[in-house]
């Protein structure tokens, strides 16, 4: 019994000190794909391991509330940026506009469709399905989303047939299975899939800009400080471009 | 005290869980008899398959479902064809994911109570005549109600908090396939959903007090009319 006792007990000293020079980005679902290559470069530059978390920007921002160790935080939208700003969680100084996106409909590969974002589109009789987008309250493709649709007058249509879904990548998969008839995803998740076509783009001034900001976590130290840098380098911006997404920072 | 739309989440919940009930009776009381009664090649991997819901991630059944039932999947697809019936993001599709999960429970009630029931009584019934079918239900399942009773009650409860199938396959739909545990998940998601969260906690916690209330009634009701 005692043999044991002290085997869990090394066992677990042993996952813990494992555990504590991880360094964890917390990155929003739409960078999943970016954001590997961009850990794979930068670990085959320097040799560190980091590990990413992706989640809904909302998802995220909760856990690190809640005192997730974290060390980079790069959300969809500023309000979730605000969010762990205003409650003090994130080094204020750090924070950084990084990137900006567009906001598309797609629609499965085996049903193409061209939708025109004007007002004067009957919706009701055009796309008679469903549609999935990220939650209309926390996740940022869904609130954009949101401001989009109403902004077009579709709202209150489409409304009862919105399924919301925890992060941007869950709404993409729907489409993808041919679940849901049209999505609302992000251009450079549009891109990442080829099961997917794009049926139409919504206008930029639809809805807020979108704006992915980024910022060092109070615990962050040399290490992350180091990656923080490398995503504002021209390597990054190469690979940033490739995947769609418009890069606002200056390298 | 309750808003509307709090009234309409719970009342979805009950809906799902009833119907999950009724869907689950006849099948579960039927599984229940021949894993009791019947020993044939295979008994054990039967047994293993029926109790499988209760070992894996609610999140695998629910991609089952969606792979087997979704607009795409082997069966879905021809039930989408043939009679434009849709599971997913319909509530009939949360009743599915619901009774995926509690079939094992109900089944596990049922079983234990068939097998205490007397052989002896079922031989005498079949000596004077009955038919195996009239013998089950005049004597076997009786005998054996307040297990279907047990049963009900605990695929009840476990449909009122089944979560992870129900979201991966039935999707989250505001007033179609939101019931409860869905509609905390997504307000424990937002900014300022936490007060509203916790309304619903409280309510969830009161639904499933009183369901387990009422199972608790009715079975001391039936011990005494047995005796």
């Amino acid at each position: 019994m005692k043999k044991w006792l002290w085997l869990s007990l090394c066992l677990i000293s042993l996952c813990a000190q494992a555990e504590e020079k991880k360094v964890r980005i917390f990155a929003a679902a739409s960078l999943t794909d970016v954001m590997n290559v961009l850990i794979k470069q930068y670990g085959q530059q320097t040799g560190e391991q980091l590990v990413p978390v992706y989640g809904g920007s909302g998802t995220l921002a909760k856990q690190l509330e809640q005192g997730a160790p974290g060390d980079l935080f790069i959300s969809a939208d500023e309000k979730w940026m605000q969010y762990l700003k205003d409650k003090q969680l994130v080094q204020a100084a750090s924070i950084k506009p990084w990137l900006s996106n567009r906001l598309v409909m797609v629609t499965p590969l085996a049903k193409p469709m061209s939708i025109r974002t004007e007002p004067s589109t009957d919706i009701r009789q055009q796309v008679p399905g469903y549609w999935c987008t990220g939650d209309t309250v926390s996740v940022p493709v869904g609130i954009y989303a949101k401001q989009s649709l109403m902004a077009l007058g579709w709202w209150e249509t489409l409304k009862g047939r919105l399924v919301s879904t925890q992060d941007v990548r869950a709404t993409l998969r729907l489409v993808e299975r041919d679940e849901c008839d049209v999505g609302i995803v992000y251009a450079s998740d549009a891109q990442s899939s080829s099961q997917v076509k794009v049926a139409g783009e919504f206008p930029e001034n639809s809805h807020v800009p979108i704006v992915y900001p980024m910022a060092l976590l109070p615990q962050a130290g040399a290490q992350a400080n180091g990656f923080y840098r490398y995503l504002q380098s021209a390597d990054a911006k190469k690979w940033l471009i490739s995947f769609g997404f418009k890069p606002v920072f200056a390298d | 005290m309750l808003s509307s739309a709090e009234l309409a989440i719970v009342l979805l919940s009950l809906k799902v869980a009833a119907c999950c009930v009724c869907v689950l009776l006849l099948p579960a009381i039927g599984m229940a008899w021949v894993l009791a009664r019947k020993r044939f090649w295979g008994h054990a991997l039967l047994d293993a398959l029926v109790h499988l819901p209760m070992v894996l991630p609610p999140v695998v059944l629910g991609y089952m479902l969606l792979v087997l039932l979704g607009r795409r999947g082997w069966i879905g697809e021809r039930l989408y064809e043939q009679f434009h019936i849709q599971l997913t993001f319909h509530w009939w599709g949360a009743v599915i994911a619901s009774a995926v999960m509690a079939f094992p429970l109900m089944v596990r009630a049922i079983r234990q109570a068939l097998v205490q029931v007397d052989p002896l009584l079922e031989q005498a019934a079949q000596t004077l005549g009955a038919t195996p079918l009239k013998v089950f239900f005049t004597i076997s399942l009786p005998l054996a109600y307040h297990g279907v009773l047990t049963g009900a009650i605990l695929a009840f409860s476990r449909s009122l908090g089944e979560f992870g199938a129900t979201i991966t396959f039935a999707g989250n739909l505001e007033g179609e396939t939101r019931t409860l545990p869905l509609a905390i998940y997504s307000l424990t998601q937002s900014p300022d959903g936490d007060a509203a969260a916790l309304r619903l906690v409280v309510l969830s916690i009161l639904v499933s007090v009183i369901a387990l209330l009422v199972s608790q009634w009715l079975e001391q009701r039936l011990l005494r009319r047995q005796q």
